[in-house]
């Protein structure tokens, strides 16, 4: 009788051991840092206003792939990467592929200002409190998001995409 | 029979008592391990004793009461001396920070209403979110608790109100227009939390100091309302040389000009999360349960005969 129960005893607590052990020795797996890190869900949804003060929100996008930039007037590179968002806007309009240019806590007049001046025609929203630059953990501008029919982020990128880079891109998440 | 039980019941209430009052600095001392490893082994070797010349009944709870207790003695010493000391996690609005051996604390924007509490959600492999509000909560082996501290929600603008972006290189969000005050500062014999940010457009470089109510009622004059917080705003220019004309303080929330900007500091309150490890509530429970059982049954094994 005893060995029969020795050897049991002595194999629960070992698994015992384990798993009280596991939470301090197996580490969680850590989310990307930086944009890409919310890859695979849900793009948050805010109730903005474009630079003519006009609501806006993601929703009206759902069933179109969105091309989402993140800029700001006083960025260098978000003024260089404009023209070829303008370029990828007008190629892909007729392909199901919106783009969007989301300009992080400036006045709806400097934004609109900034537009006009690079002769950019794609909707131009104003998010006043920063917050698609908080949620996408955007280490910086101009940070680019794409975000698939269903409105789940897809993949994200720092820093300013060339013309050929955005059309990869989007050809990727195509065809998914 | 009384050695072997007593030493099993101290073993298994000090554990139960390391979970209902967690985060002791005693809980991860040498000494106490040491101690209850010794307890623990103790019963074991005492419960293989009392095994002789027993009845298959009597065995079944001298083996429920050495399993027990040596279980959550397992439970106790592990979290003694592995899990970690006491963490304050702070992160701003929108921030995911992840937390090692737990997983990713995800802090949500602030919503309209400021006074609506905000909840935290813990993302776990293999887990459903875990969502931290009024009430503390335990994910495997941490308890997880949402303490307020104060932040400061700031909003710049140029001389002709235009809103401008507010940026923080340093901080955990880079376009984060809430100052988190996590460093501090001795100004006139008071610790201040201090933040600092980045106005681009304008190139110039913030430090906020924050003054509670009461410290801004004892020191500061002028513009501070009575029972109200201050923020007070030190510009500089892009290479963080002091501008002329570039110090002001914002109380209640009002905008104050320095340094060629408008600036708005308004003291909110956002919740950090404090981590306090325990004992594995699954096993401490178990094995609590198996000692209880076990002594109750020998009792009414020893009274029967």
């Amino acid at each position: 009788m005893h060995r029969y129960i020795v050897w049991p005893a002595v194999a629960l607590a070992l698994a015992l051991a384990i798993y009280v052990a596991e939470p301090y020795v197996v580490t969680q797996r850590a989310a990307a840092g930086g944009p890409g890190g919310l890859a695979g869900q849900p793009a948050p949804i805010f109730d903005l206003r474009d630079d003519r003060g006009r609501s806006v929100s993601l929703r009206a996008y759902r069933g179109s792939l969105v091309v989402m930039n993140l800029w700001a007037s006083w960025c260098p590179p978000c003024r260089a990467e404009m023209p070829d968002l303008q370029r990828l806007s007008q190629a892909e309009a007729g392909r199901g592929i919106k783009v969007v240019g989301v300009n992080e806590g400036e006045s709806p007049q400097r934004a609109r200002a900034f537009a006009d001046s690079l002769g950019i025609r794609f909707p131009i929203w104003v998010d006043g409190g920063q917050q698609y630059g908080r949620t996408y953990n955007a280490l910086g501008l101009p940070t680019t998001v794409i975000l698939d029919r269903e409105g789940v982020v897809i993949r994200a990128f720092d820093g300013p995409l060339t013309l050929d880079e955005m059309r990869a891109a989007v050809a990727a998440v195509r065809v998914r | 029979m009384i050695w072997f039980l007593s030493t099993a019941l101290i073993v298994t209430v000090g554990v139960v008592v390391e979970t209902w009052l967690p985060g002791r600095p005693a809980y991860h001392a040498g000494w106490y391990n040491i101690a209850l490893t010794a307890l623990a082994i103790v019963v074991v070797v005492n419960g293989r004793k009392q095994w002789k010349a027993r009845t298959r009944t009597s065995r079944l709870a001298i083996f429920a009461v050495a399993f027990g207790a040596a279980a959550a003695g397992l439970a106790g010493v592990t979290n003694g001396l592995f899990a970690p000391d006491n963490r304050d996690v702070v992160g701003a609005p929108g921030e995911r920070v992840r937390v090692e051996e737990l997983g990713t604390l995800s802090f949500p924007l602030a919503g309209e209403d400021r006074t609506a509490p905000v909840v935290v959600t813990l993302e776990r492999a293999l887990h459903a979110p875990l969502e931290i509000g009024a009430r503390a909560r335990t994910a495997g082996s941490f308890i997880l608790r949402a303490v307020p501290r104060d932040v400061v929600d700031v909003e710049v603008r140029d001389l002709l109100g235009n809103a401008l972006t507010v940026t923080q290189p340093n901080g955990g969000v880079f376009l984060s227009p809430v100052l988190l005050m996590q460093a501090r500062q001795t100004i006139d014999g008071m610790n201040l939390p201090f933040d600092s940010f980045n106005v681009p457009a304008a190139r110039r470089v913030v430090k906020a100091i924050l003054f509670s109510p009461a410290e801004a009622a004892v020191v500061l004059h002028g513009p501070s309302a009575p029972g109200q917080a201050a923020v007070l705003f030190a510009v500089d220019d892009e290479s963080e040389r002091p501008l002329p004309h570039a110090i002001a303080l914002s109380a209640a929330g009002a905008a104050v000009h320095a340094g060629d900007l408008w600036l708005r500091g308004e003291v909110t309150s956002y919740p950090m999360i404090e981590v306090i490890s325990i004992p594995n509530t699954v096993v401490v429970t178990i094995g609590a349960l198996l000692v209880l059982g076990g002594v109750l049954g020998l009792g009414v094994r020893r009274r029967s005969s």
